[in-house]
């Protein structure tokens, strides 16, 4: 089976190939049969695709450890699903992973556009095959994950303990397919170029995939930081490493874009921006998939070392070359007359959002590079850690916050006096009277003191938004508040699905903040019966409990936690020690509230001594990160589900193909 | 900007205490690999962290200065067991790039809009006198046309 899944990809890599070729000739030549047969050989590249996807998971599945990625990534007693993980877990299987998700987008791409978009369609298939191409082509020649051992291996290596966590089951598959995807806008801007269609069909056509490939980067980032937090136990949830950077930085870039756009369907302008927005969130897609595969730059997350660094540099320098080189060629027909006639204007904020956004995201890569710059320049290795970049990117955050609060209520065009107090007079008494509030409760000045209270500001110009959007239909209708309300969302999606995501992000920042500057931390070595303090609670270190199985080992310190001398709960952090890697691991205890986490770590523990050395440390807030996660989620279901007038058109004409 | 500037010096705020061993274990990077600081570092007896701290509690002892401790360390390591880069040499295209990248951008920005904001105003014909009888319709119009832009 093993070398069908072998053969499956060398022929996808065929099919691919052809894919690009004729899909090229027949828009070039304008010959239809050349355009299908180029759409007929995508499809054909997806079914082989998941033909060889299929026989590795079932090598996997089935402990076929005579291939080297299955006895390197799994063992026999593996959970099993820890071993569908495996999947994208390892190099190997992690690039034919993004081919079955580049495919499939094809797929849909195409199924969607069969009969729209056709002069754009040639360019958009070509284009995602040729990406296609260069994944099938690092499977095929480079790092074939059909590999076989010369002698079969007895028993697998087991799955990096690290990555045996649940959240290690949904990160990497969401990241994959936010970065993926972001390959859909980048192919329809290709297209446009290419066809001089630069007005807002490839836009429209796009603006689903766009949100999509934002959700999912967004998911990304944050199972990311939940896996962070439980795994690593060090407390936090971002430590700014550059696998990290590397999946924030297209996220920040496609904010910006989403942002962006919106002024180029209303206003005709920024259309070169928007085209190099989306070139660059489809490059630091790449960028990123480069800097977790090269090794030029250190890593916790990390893939093994290997060759495959000039490979993706070579693959970035083309994909530069020809979207600059075609953004330049179309330069005069992206120039539009729109301008921006007042720096007090929706218009100018979304443009200084997209500054700061694309400036945070500037800031994150030049920290991430400069130490092999500095390699190189000078001969030194540094490190740019944490400290840096929280110190670069928390005055632009907390500006980006602000501006958040500005752009959705400023008016277009120019605002005038009368416009600002009818917009602003709320929120910023909101925020004033927050800003006056919070040192009374004891909170100090400083970025987290400026994030709660333009947090507030912001909040208010979201419910002022819902609260005039329903005053104004009831005035017209006379509808009880909630049908209004409901009735103007429904109306309205990607506006109020748009404030709600400005909800989460408020959450999330309110929740780094103050996890930021406000952890509480203790350490102190215990024995039988003896208690330390933490925050508002005591902790008092009951026993040690061991457990074994075949898999692994593990002590676990039971300790039992009281605030105000009443016991609330017990909490048992641990240490495993797993067998055929042969490596240690820290299993948090973490209890979260919706004001604080108590988060507990078993440093050591010595059982001559019988002293257990416990790391607490009490996180504020925490958990509203997470909250304003499902929020941005909900905010991003009500902006793309689709209108009433789309799923009406949908219905009234069987087959009809949906307006997006 | 001026409020990305006012946050960057309160950022860059010196200081007044007496340098904590936790804020000295967040300027060292530990050189285990975990590529967290000293102080995030929770590896087992990590054999580079748990010797750091231990120098970084003796030294403080010795009411030795922020700046000798952390000298002491990059004299014996080298500049990488810094957490961030120092403000010196090349070092300082570290912390002024992505500021710089930006300012040069807002200005470029400013201009540009400035510049063609004069030009679209200069380029508008003077408005023709309407009849005076027009003038409600023609602030009825702005006002839907208002609305029209607030609801969008």
């Amino acid at each position: 089976m093993p070398e069908i899944g072998r053969l499956a990809i060398c022929l996808a890599l065929l099919c691919a190939a052809f894919s690009v070729g004729a899909s090229l000739t027949g828009a070039l030549r304008r010959r239809r049969d050349f355009v299908r047969a180029g759409e007929h050989a995508a499809y054909a590249t997806f079914a082989l695709v998941v033909l060889a996807a299929g026989i590795l998971l079932q090598a996997l599945l089935t402990h076929d450890f005579s291939l080297e990625y299955v006895a390197a990534y799994s063992s026999s007693t593996l959970p099993t699903n820890y071993t569908v993980a495996a999947l994208w877990g390892g190099q190997k299987g992690s690039l034919l992973f993004w081919a079955f998700m580049l495919t499939l987008f094809t797929t849909i791409v195409q199924w969607q556009n069969r009969e729209r978009n056709r002069e754009l369609m040639p360019y958009v298939t070509a284009t995602l095959m040729i990406v296609a191409v260069f994944f099938l082509g690092l499977v095929t020649f480079i790092t074939d994950p059909f590999e076989r051992l010369p002698v079969p291996a007895m028993e697998g290596a087991d799955l990096n303990p690290l990555l045996q966590n649940y959240w290690m089951m949904i990160h990497p598959p969401s990241l994959y397919t936010g970065y993926v995807s972001a390959s859909v806008p980048f192919a329809f801007g290709m297209a446009a170029l290419a066809t001089g269609r630069l007005g807002d069909q490839w836009i429209r056509s796009t603006r689903r995939w766009a949100l999509f490939s934002w959700f999912f980067l967004s998911l990304g980032n944050l199972f990311g930081a939940m896996w962070a937090y439980e795994v690593l136990g060090w407390g936090g949830y971002w430590a700014w490493d550059p696998v990290e950077n590397a999946a924030f930085m297209p996220w920040l870039v496609s904010t910006a874009y989403l942002h962006s756009v919106m002024i180029q369907e209303k206003k005709d302008m920024l259309r070169v921006w928007n085209m190099v927005l989306v070139l660059l969130t489809f490059t630091l897609t790449i960028f990123g998939t480069f800097l977790t595969r090269s090794g030029v730059i250190s890593s916790v997350h990390s893939f093994t070392q290997s060759g495959l660094g000039p490979f993706f540099i070579g693959f970035l320098i083309l994909v530069l070359l020809v979207a600059g080189g075609l953004v330049a060629y179309r330069l005069p027909e992206l120039r539009t007359t729109g301008t921006i006639e007042s720096f007090l204007s929706r218009e100018a904020a979304f443009l200084f959002n997209n500054l700061i956004l694309v400036g945070i995201a500037f800031a994150v890569f030049w920290g991430t590079v400069f130490p092999v710059l500095s390699e190189w320049v000078r001969g030194v290795k540094i490190t740019v850690g944490p400290p840096f970049f929280n110190r670069v990117n928390a005055p632009l955050g907390v500006a980006l916050l602000f501006l958040m609060g500005v752009g959705p209520v400023i008016a277009w065009r120019r605002a005038t006096p009368k416009n600002l107090w009818r917009a602003f007079a709320f929120p910023v008494g909101s925020g004033l009277a927050a800003a006056v509030v919070l040192p009374l409760v004891g909170v100090p000045f400083g970025y987290a003191y400026a994030t709660f209270a333009i947090g507030v500001f912001v909040m208010g110009t979201i419910v002022q938004e819902f609260w005039r959007g329903m005053r104004a239909r009831q005035a017209l209708l006379t509808e009880s508040a909630p049908r209004a309300l409901a009735r103007v969302v429904g109306k309205n999606r990607r506006r109020y699905g748009g404030y709600v995501i400005h909800v989460g992000i408020v959450m999330m920042f309110v929740g780094i903040a103050s996890s930021s500057m406000f952890r509480v931390e203790a350490q102190q070595t215990l024995a039988a019966g003896q208690e330390m303090t933490a925050g508002r609670y005591t902790l008092r270190f009951e026993r040690i409990e061991n457990h074994e199985d075949g898999h692994m080992a593990s002590s676990a310190a039971v300790m039992s936690v009281f605030r105000d001398g009443v016991q609330i709960d017990t909490l048992k952090p641990e240490k495993r020690f797993y067998k055929k890697p042969k490596q240690p691991t820290t299993e948090v205890a973490n209890r979260s509230t919706l004001r604080e986490d108590l988060y507990l770590v078993l440093g050591s523990y010595d059982p001559q001594t019988k002293l257990a050395t416990i790391l607490a440390y009490v996180n504020p807030l925490v958990v509203w990160i997470w909250i304003g996660g499902l929020v941005l989620a909900m905010g991003t279901a009500i902006a793309v589900w689709p209108t009433a007038a789309e799923r009406r058109a949908e219905v009234a004409v069987p087959g009809a193909v949906p307006a997006e | 900007m001026r409020l990305v500037l006012l946050f960057l010096l309160l950022g860059a705020a010196p200081v007044l205490a007496a340098p904590t061993q936790q804020e000295i274990e967040e300027s060292l990077t530990c050189q285990c690999g975990c590529g967290l600081t000293v102080h995030s570092c929770n590896h087992i007896q990590c054999g580079s962290g748990e010797p750091m701290k231990k120098e970084i509690a003796e030294r403080l002892a010795r009411n030795e200065t922020k700046e000798q401790i952390l000298a002491a360390f990059t004299q014996r390591m080298g500049e990488k067991v810094l957490s961030s880069p120092t403000m010196q040499g090349f070092n300082w295209f570290a912390w002024v790039t992505p500021f710089a990248a930006l300012l040069v951008a807002g200005t470029i920005l400013t201009i540009v809009v400035r510049r063609r904001a004069v030009a679209t105003a200069a380029a508008l014909p003077p408005p023709a006198a309407g009849p005076p009888s027009t003038d409600p319709l023609r602030a009825q119009l702005a006002r839907e046309l208002a609305e029209l832009d607030r609801e969008s």
